[in-house]
């Protein structure tokens, strides 16, 4: 029983991660339609900054997080502007060329910046060291990413749902056309969730880099693990999401500890198992 | 057409070169993608060599040609072999990083007349596929095989064992389930886990359910053996006094910084730190430091990349540069030098070079470097390896 | 492409005909050309040559599924890497070294391979599709780890032996026999592609790309037609991962695997989709680039193919070949109308 619960804490906490990691992409693709592979590219900087900014630097890690979706954001806006707002309404396959390409610059970019280690980032003390809860210990920064999970779906979901800008956001996805004569700047619209999905993909890659080491290749190598959370999710949806992290936690955990040598088949065997069933997501909606 | 290419090879085989000449070294390794790093240590100890041993042997000067496979990719590695050897005329094939392109490779250098130095690939059977093949770097078979001595000296009885699920990592769990079994130490659980584990959570929580004293562990060096040893301590198992055994690849000096705190205290058995002490290695690593760019970039298959360079010129100088595969071979069988990582040979029945390996534990130096301190040496170990591979 | 009235439809209809032949025509002329041209400018390159032959009847595969049927798949390794690991095994395990006989291996591989992955692919459209077609992919890569005694595992499958072809031509250190096969190969496959493409079947296809309630409304079932095309690419596939084993004689897992899919892709959409040239044009610049690229420069070529795909999508958003092609029609049409 005792190793029961002590899977599920471990699944609830890999779930998190990938939540809030994939969280970002989830909505650049179902609110902007924009497949952009190179969300995971923007993880990784974010977790090159905070590690420059707490290793290097000094600074703690609290302002390392502060600089890394600051900076992220900054660095991303030329970007959307000079690359991404071509590729809004575009085909899919335009999209995916584009954004792969864009990874493999970020990738050669940082190799060459950074160089190929590997790069960590100091945890504050607080978060170091385990936690008892119990029957168990953890650690707390695991704890941590969990409550940042938690944060994070509750801020979108209000922010999407409750708040003015969310308005402008639906309406906007919808039908732009609609909402750009009912006076929506739709161009504002989409660079502001450009920005709060590039935010969302450093903070993400800063709180998951104890589970995802920061390195070079972090772009490519994570690439398909946030695109399968995002689609079984449902693309857009913040509770699917969600629920899709959770559940391919769950499977991935307890197929790891049971059969670790077929880890892999249960993690795709339930992707292939959740789509035949829910052709669109957990959540998604009919077009 | 054919005829004729076939013959001006032949004629420029036979012609060799005379005097004077360039010769030609084709080395195959990932000089981008994830692996950029090892390709950049292979670089490093072929510029270290020729920086301390001049780039001529006798009246020829050698040249380095330089080919890139990002990841494990026979098809490519065998297109990029041929081409070598075919249109860049390259009297040596070496490199080689991974074994599947090694494998791809070996099947036609007897056509082209062509030895191969093997500055990496670490399965034993790749010597068995050509008698043109000459290894100076390690196997998992020899690398993992002390490990189980070091574990049954200190007195641990039973092991669980936790490798990648892929080639080498299977080589690690036979070598040391073999040995240790040997010694009278039962290993309880043997895991494999997929490549692209990111979560080793549930893997801690199988070492703790075993009851194991110890954990014999493999992954492939980079990031998931940072998750991993972080998830041995943070889930309480260090703390928990287990045992944590691992041959070399998973402390190599370039993941160090990351491990941090971590790894200190972590026991692995290899062929070389960057750490040993002996002017050879003192010299070899200036150089070698010198042409990486950065110290803590610096790792193991830098020092069988010198070796293999080594093996290289005396190859050449056998030959008097004349394109002889087979002498070339036969003239460094049982070659012995001292290499920055001790006294090695080659041993003339596999090969393979038969070197120490030593003990190590990652230690904190006084200037807050992470280093692997060797702390014990087993003598002159071959591969245990061949006599089990297919 | 629709005519004013029927007559002029029946018209164009034969002036479409003769200028498909006479677009087989050049295509075969032109194949043929390049084949021969690169036999004489790069005889000494024929390995690498021979690669591109095998990934363009891959990326060929690839433009049935996506560019013919609008199927969006990630995983289309799956099918070439069964059809080479299919001929490897038959040489290296049963001893049928004839390379023939090996590449019919590969196609029967492709064909249950392509029909496994369409009954799986075809339950879902758009992103959820492209993500299945990951998992799949992984789990061809994962079982042909696991099944190490039969492909070797992540080591590759090695101790792969032919026969000479016909029983005369040896495949050799210089790659010529491997080379002319593969260009007999592509042709024969080209050749059979240009008919299947505008056969009343390819026209269907094509339908269910662009409306496929429609199609369904007409009385066809569309999930028929897509799983016969999957099997079709499945061959065609197939007869590229046999050509890689033939070739190369090692099969790996890389040829399973999803970065060896999401390249074929880039591939496809570089040089254009839904043409046979196009995927054809993307296969020869992407591996010459990356070929050219990482020879001159292999510590850092990475940045440069990401570049050259960012300017493809900013400078000709069709693909290579499809922005050429409108440029060209563009410039025949003369009446001034423009074309983005």
């Amino acid at each position: 029983m005792q190793t029961v619960f002590s899977i599920a804490v471990d699944a609830l906490a890999y779930g998190m991660v990938l939540f809030v990691i994939s969280i970002g992409l989830s909505v650049t693709m179902g609110l902007m339609r924009v497949v952009n592979l190179a969300h995971g590219g923007f993880a990784m900087i974010g977790g090159y900054i905070a590690s420059y900014v707490a290793r290097d630097l000094g600074l703690g890690y609290a302002l390392a997080v502060v600089a890394a979706v600051v900076f992220t954001i900054l660095i991303a806006i030329p970007i959307e502007r000079l690359l991404y707002r071509r590729i809004y309404g575009q085909p899919e396959l335009t999209q995916v060329l584009m954004t792969i390409g864009i990874t493999f610059c970020i990738i050669g970019i940082t190799n060459f910046i950074m160089g190929p280690t590997l790069k960590t980032i100091p945890l504050a003390p607080a978060l170091q060291g385990s936690a008892d809860i119990g029957f168990r210990t953890i650690p707390i920064h695991r704890l941590f990413a969990i409550l940042c999970g938690l944060a994070v779906a509750l801020g979108l979901w209000y922010a999407i749902e409750k708040t003015n800008f969310g308005i402008r956001l639906r309406a906007s996805v919808d039908n732009a056309a609609m909402a750009a004569a009912l006076g929506v700047r739709t161009e504002i619209v989409y660079a502001v969730s450009f920005a709060v999905a590039v935010g969302l993909a450093a903070f993400g890659g800063v709180v998951g880099s104890e589970f995802l080491p920061v390195e070079p290749y972090y772009a490519l190598r994570y690439m398909v693990t946030f695109l399968v959370v995002v689609s079984v999710g449902g693309a857009g949806s913040i509770p699917g999401a969600l629920a899709a992290c959770l559940l391919l936690g769950a499977v991935d955990t307890t197929g790891r500890y049971l059969m670790p040598e077929f880890g892999e088949f249960f993690f795709y065997l339930a992707v292939i198992a959740i789509i035949c069933i829910f052709p669109r997501g957990l959540a998604g909606r009919a077009k | 057409m054919k005829k004729a290419a076939i013959a001006a090879f032949a004629v420029m085989a036979m012609c060799g070169t005379a005097s004077a000449d360039v010769i030609k070294v084709g080395v195959v390794g990932p000089f981008s993608g994830p692996f950029a790093l090892q390709g950049k240590n292979f670089k490093a100890g072929i510029d270290a060599y020729m920086a301390l041993h001049g780039n001529t042997v006798g009246d020829d000067t050698i040249e380095i040609v330089y080919r890139d496979i990002p990841a494990a990719d026979p098809a490519q590695s065998k297109a990029l072999g041929q081409e070598l050897i075919v249109k860049e005329k390259v009297q040596y094939l070496a490199g080689f990083y991974f074994t599947p392109d090694a494998m791809a490779v070996t099947p036609v250098l007897k056509q082209g007349n062509v030895p191969m130095v093997i500055m990496n690939a670490a399965t034993s059977a790749i010597m068995k596929t050509s008698p043109l093949v000459v290894r100076t770097s390690f196997t998992t078979w020899q690398t993992s095989t002390p490990i189980a001595k070091v574990a049954s000296d200190a007195g641990v009885k039973k092991i669980i064992s936790v490798v990648s699920d892929y080639g080498p990592g299977v080589d690690a769990e036979n070598a040391f389930k073999k040995a240790f079994e040997e010694t009278g130490g039962e290993i309880v659980e043997a895991i494999r886990m997929p490549l692209s584990t990111n979560d080793f959570s549930p893997i801690m929580q199988r070492i703790k359910d075993s009851g194991a004293e110890g954990v014999f562990a493999f992954l492939p060096s980079g990031p998931t053996t940072l998750g991993f040893v972080k998830a041995f301590n943070d889930n309480g198992l260090k703390a928990a006094g287990t045992k944590f055994y691992a041959p070399g690849d998973l402390t190599q000096e370039s993941d160090l910084p990351a491990l941090g705190d971590a790894a200190l205290g972590i026991q692995t058995t290899f062929h070389y730190a960057v750490s040993h002490d002996s002017p050879e290695n003192k010299a070899f690593v200036e150089a070698a430091t010198k042409a990486i760019g950065k110290a803590e970039e610096l790792s193991f298959p830098s020092v069988g990349a010198y070796d293999g360079m080594h093996v290289i010129y005396k190859m050449i100088e056998a030959t008097g540069g004349e394109q002889d595969a087979q002498k070339a071979v036969e003239a460094v069988k049982g070659l012995t030098w001292t290499s920055p990582r001790g006294p090695v040979s080659i041993d003339p029945e596999s090969r393979h070079i038969t070197q120490n390996i030593y003990l190590r534990e990652v230690t904190k130096t006084a200037d807050g470097k992470y280093i692997n301190k060797e702390v014990q040496t087993f003598e002159k170990q071959g591969d245990p390896g061949l006599a089990v591979a297919k | 492409m629709s005519g004013d009235s029927s007559v002029s439809n029946t018209n164009s209809m034969t002036r479409l005909r003769s200028n498909f032949i006479r677009r087989d025509l050049i295509g075969i002329a032109a194949i043929i050309i390049t084949a021969l041209a690169g036999y004489l400018l790069f005889p000494d390159n024929l390995a690498l040559l021979t690669r591109l032959l095998a990934i363009a009847l891959l990326v060929l595969s690839l433009d049935l599924v996506t560019g013919y049927c609008g199927v969006a798949t990630l995983g289309q390794a799956a099918l070439f890497g069964s059809g080479a690991y299919a001929a490897g095994i038959l040489s290296a395990h049963y001893g049928i070294t004839d390379p023939l006989l090996m590449t019919l291996g590969g196609i029967v591989a492709g064909v249950v391979a392509g029909l496994v992955c369409a009954i799986v692919m075809l339950r879902a459209h758009g992103l959820p599709q492209l993500v299945l077609s990951i998992a799949l992919v992984y789990l061809f890569h994962e079982f042909a780890n696991k099944a190490s005694s039969w492909t070797g595992g992540s080591d590759g499958l090695s101790g792969i032996m032919l026969d000479p072809l016909f029983g005369v031509f040896e495949f050799d250190l210089f790659g010529h026999t491997a080379y002319f096969f593969g260009v007999a190969l592509l042709l024969i496959v080209f050749v059979l592609l240009r008919i299947l493409v505008r056969s009343p079947f390819g026209m269907l296809c094509r339908g269910i790309k662009e409306d496929p309630v429609r199609v369904r409304a007409l009385g066809a079932s569309p999930h028929k037609a897509l799983v016969k095309m999957y099997v079709i690419s499945g061959a065609v596939a197939g007869t590229g991962g046999a050509l890689s084993a033939i070739s190369t004689q090692v099969v790996a897992l890389d040829s399973l695997s999803f970065t060896q899919s999401a390249e074929a892709l880039v591939m496809l959409v570089l040089g254009g989709t839904g043409s046979l040239f196009g995927a054809l044009v993307g296969t020869l610049i992407f591996m010459l680039f990356e070929d050219f690229v990482s020879a001159a420069n292999p510590f850092h070529w990475l940045t440069m193919v990401g570049a050259l795909l960012i300017a493809v999508v900013l400078f000709a958003p069709k693909g290579l070949y499809g922005t050429a092609e409108a440029f060209l029609a563009g410039r025949k049409k003369h009446d001034g109308e423009t074309r983005a």
